[in-house]
């Protein structure tokens, strides 16, 4: 069963059709960049993944759950860091975990922990008892993701997740997402090769970060799938994503409108 | 429903690292000291009078709480309805202008849990505003002794109408970004549900054929004024006191609706 399967998803505002009719599916354990110009539709897809925005057409399903169907089981399967990081300013960054735990459905006794370690891979420890609205951008952002990993779900949907990082912290993030879509060391005979290893959809605009990251890409444009390879395909041959990128963009392409 | 106590904890918590919940709180303080105060000094120019025309000696029971603490309680009525909408008015608005809606929505949360969550916030911040009320009449324990039941039943009374308020205020906030807006809303609902429908339907009475046809009579049962002043009056009717469940009920399916509304829109 796919980690996330998107069938002819479309997202109409107004007049203007954000996303095309758009069709793929992630297998768990696979870490998926989802590129694209701006306003090419990343955040609506990804909006529509996690059931916050309704498709105007098409359905999604997280882990086998139908995001409209069966809501509740498939918001509880994700972790999501939206575009703005969604921080109760006046709170606490300890607090705060300690609040998304709870709303995300932990058991009270396993959220303490689950918080210390979200902090720590976050690389929070310095400021966990600081009220976020005196924090910058960066912790910021870096709370945001750990806000999306605090409940350890099984698929994280990250929109941009190194905006505003320092160049340390955007290598260690990446180390993150490596270590959550690792199979898992210690008692991997435990457990069933690929099930536990999360499933990622990231969106961003730095195309090493998904070189260094990613398993595969799905370039959108224009609310449409433009390509959809793995990374070794694409970049076989020594060929660079960037040259990829702008080839793909390249040719009849209006300028596009403004985006969010 | 195990989602509604993180969510009304946390709406708590943010009331009392906001300033509105001080200033409400100490507004409140504030007049109820000056309306519990104007009410004595009113009660015993009275008592005074009675005493001089017949010489009753004591202070009797039902004088206390039907000429001091029911009218005390009946005034902070109409001043719940100014402030109360303050407290409110961020309980949707700000998770939408803060963009934590979508953490909210996004999490395994039913609508439920979220209306109930931030519902049962509003209502403990408003059970904090009655005790403030009661501390007052429990003053009067030391002086004579003043008929508990009829207190208590008023301070329930006007918890009860409360609620409606807190509701009607959610729902408000459900609809907008903008915390001013929603606060005007609330205001502005209260005002015509309970002062302003009344009014008019009286006024139309009078100037119609006397005789209150089918449509002022269903007004005057939704207008609610009317029955908040019959139960701050210590007549605890089931039927005014059902009317508040039905609009508090009302008012939150409304909420939820607006809520999930931004889910499925
Ligand atoms: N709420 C909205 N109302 C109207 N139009 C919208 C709304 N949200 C997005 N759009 C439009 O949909 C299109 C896609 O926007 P989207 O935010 O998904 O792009 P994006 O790929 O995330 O861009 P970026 O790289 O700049 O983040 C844009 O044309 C944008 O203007
Ligand atoms: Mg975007």
């Amino acid at each position: 069963m796919p980690a996330i399967s998107v069938q002819d998803l479309s997202k109409r505002f107004g007049s203007v059709l954000a996303v095309d009719g758009i069709n793929f599916s992630v297998e768990p354990g696979e870490v998926v960049g989802f590129l694209g110009p701006n306003g090419a539709g990343k955040t609506t897809t990804m909006r529509m993944l996690t059931g916050y925005l309704p498709p105007s057409n098409g359905s999604v399903q997280i882990a086998g759950h139908d995001t409209f169907s069966d809501g509740l089981a498939a918001r509880k399967a994700i972790g999501y860091l939206p575009e703005t990081p969604p921080l109760h300013p006046e709170m606490s960054v300890s607090g705060y975990l300690r609040y998304v735990a709870a709303i995300k459905g932990m058991p009270r006794a396993a959220r303490k922990p689950a918080v210390s370690r979200a902090i720590a891979r976050c690389g929070l420890a310095d400021v966990a008892g600081r009220v976020i609205s005196t924090l910058s951008k960066g912790y910021r952002q870096r709370i945001g993701l750990a806000q999306a990993i605090v409940h350890d779900p099984p698929v994280l949907v990250l929109d941009e997740p190194s905006v505003g990082l320092d160049p340390i912290q955007i290598r260690e993030i990446r180390g993150l997402i490596e270590e959550l879509t690792a199979p898992l060391g210690a008692p991997s005979s435990a457990r069933e090769s690929g099930v536990d290893r999360q499933t990622v959809i990231l969106s961003t605009h730095i195309l090493s970060e998904v070189e260094a990251i990613c398993d595969r890409v799905i370039l959108i444009d224009r609310g449409v799938v433009a390509l959809d390879e793995s990374l070794a395909s694409l970049t076989a041959g020594g060929r660079r994503l960037e040259e990829v990128f702008s080839q793909v963009i390249a040719g009849d392409r209006p300028p596009a409108g403004a985006a969010s | 429903m195990k989602g509604v106590l993180p969510v009304a904890t946390r709406e708590l918590q943010s009331f009392f690292v906001s300033p509105v919940a001080y200033v409400v709180l100490t507004l409140w303080s504030i007049l109820a000291g000056s309306f519990f105060l104007s009410s004595l000094l009113g009660f015993l120019a009275s008592q005074e009078q009675t005493r001089q025309l017949a010489a009753v000696g004591h202070v009797s029971q039902t004088n206390l709480s039907d000429g001091l603490v029911l009218p005390f309680i009946g005034a902070m009525w109409i001043v719940m309805l100014f402030l109360l909408p303050a407290v409110t008015m961020g309980l949707f608005a700000s998770e939408k202008s803060n963009g934590t809606e979508e953490l909210l929505l996004t999490s395994p949360l039913t609508g439920w849990d979220i209306v109930l969550g931030k519902f049962c916030a509003g209502a403990a911040f408003a059970a904090i505003m009655i005790a403030i009320v009661a501390f007052f009449p429990a003053l009067l324990f030391a002086y004579g002794d003043p008929e508990i039941g009829k207190i208590a039943s008023g301070l329930l009374a006007l918890f009860l109408v409360s609620l409606a308020y807190v509701s009607v205020g959610a729902f408000a906030s459900s609809l907008t970004r903008n915390q001013l807006i929603a606060f005007m809303i609330t205001l502005v609902t209260l005002l015509v549900l309970g002062m302003l429908m009344p009014f008019i339907v009286d006024a139309g009475a009078l100037g119609g054929s006397g005789e209150p046809g089918a449509v002022a009579s269903a007004a005057r049962w939704v207008a609610t004024g009317h029955h908040a002043e019959r139960l701050l009056t210590g007549l605890v009717d089931t039927s005014d006191v059902a009317y508040f469940a039905i609009i508090t009920t009302a008012f939150l399916v409304l909420t939820k609706t607006a809520v999930e509304s931004v889910r499925w829109r």
